[in-house]
């Protein structure tokens, strides 16, 4: 499954994802955003991996935020617009 | 650690022969590094391109932004940067390349924003010479009435930041579409409906040959801030290579967000 959004004003956010027993894996984040360190992106997908897809934005993004260490830096992105992207990815595979 | 003004360092100009894409890549990495670790005095390299490439920024999806098919066929590399941002389409001839290696001191206490306002400064200048009214257009494009002329991405790494840029002189915009896969939503708020159309090319905007402009950027960094004129040092090229070999080539890194 495949969603993606672009935040105004931001970057724009891809995430693929499979469900499997109703939980997200396989999960990947990507877009032309920025974000520092790197390796934040691995945490961001650890964070989202064995969440339930009937979970809603708040708790995508709850979750996302809870997962960054304090010195992440983003810029036009937030986790805000990665759920957003996880929902329309889940979305788009509820109607597939 | 309070923040350093242009003028309070000795800036060198680095402009080669032309270099295959992913010793670009390693380069970056590489002078990045030099000036953090204070090896090297801030510089400023001006990129010739050896051969054609797909660079792709950090995080992008290799198989969502290229159609490697048609890279491909084109004889086009594709290599991944270690800066974020969107995905560029180079040919040699067809745009103009640079990277600025500064110590972390001059954007220090300054957001993204208004870093990338301070890196892109002396271009904007550099190209009212040129006859162009520009701007910076948040969050890291170059732009004029026309539209787009380049992309900019910065990462802050060590005691370093990397500011590297691409304004497009001319576009092959049909290969171009071919080779990278630009979606719709990213197109969403920029309300044009072509991608080509979102890039207005130096060549068409100023009549001056490629070389002339890169001479008339380089007067006006020189006239703002000083250069000097210097080269790679053999152990940044020998270090470059290996990492172009090791790391730049590999599929690994090309392929780390399939």
């Amino acid at each position: 499954m495949h969603g993606e959004y672009k935040m105004p004003g931001g970057k724009l956010v891809v995430v693929d994802l499979d469900v499997h027993a109703g939980q997200l894996c396989r999960v990947q984040v990507s877009g032309d955003f920025f974000l520092e360190p790197d390796r934040a992106l691995r945490d961001i997908n650890a964070a989202l991996e064995g969440l339930y897809a009937s979970s809603d934005e708040a708790a995508l993004a709850f979750a996302i935020q809870g997962a960054l260490a304090a010195d992440v830096l983003m810029y036009g992105i937030s986790p805000e617009a990665i759920a957003v992207a996880v929902r329309r990815a889940l979305h788009e595979g509820a109607q597939a | 650690m309070s923040r350093s003004d242009w003028n309070q360092h000795d800036w060198l100009l680095i402009h080669d022969d032309p270099q295959p894409p992913a010793l670009h890549m390693a380069l970056d990495q590489v002078l990045t590094d030099e000036v953090a670790a204070g090896r090297r005095a801030p510089t400023l390299r001006v990129w010739e391109w050896a051969s054609p490439a797909v660079v792709i920024g950090r995080f992008q999806s290799l198989r969502n932004e290229v159609d490697l098919d048609a890279a491909h066929r084109h004889g086009i590399e594709v290599v991944r940067r270690i800066s974020g941002g969107g995905a560029m389409f180079i040919e040699p001839g067809n745009t103009i390349t640079y990277s600025i290696y500064a110590p972390l001191s001059l954007v220090e206490g300054l957001s993204f924003q208004e870093s990338y306002a301070l890196m892109d400064a002396w271009v904007i200048d550099a190209l009212a010479i040129l006859g162009i009214e520009a701007w910076y257009q948040p969050l890291n494009d170059i732009a004029s009435a026309g539209g787009k002329i380049a992309g900019a991405a910065q990462i802050r790494h060590a005691g370093a930041v990397l500011h590297h840029v691409t304004m497009a002189y001319d576009i092959d915009a049909a290969k171009m579409l071919e080779v990278l896969r630009i979606g719709r939503e990213k197109l969403s708020d920029k309300g044009t409906a072509s991608a080509a159309k979102r890039v207005d090319p130096l060549r068409s905007q100023t009549g001056l040959p490629r070389e002339a402009v890169i001479g008339s950027m380089i007067e006006t960094f020189d006239r703002l801030h000083g250069l000097c004129h210097d080269a790679l040092k053999p152990e940044e090229l020998a270090r470059a290579r290996e990492l172009a070999a090791n790391k730049f080539h590999k599929h690994e890194w090309t392929a780390e967000v399939p």
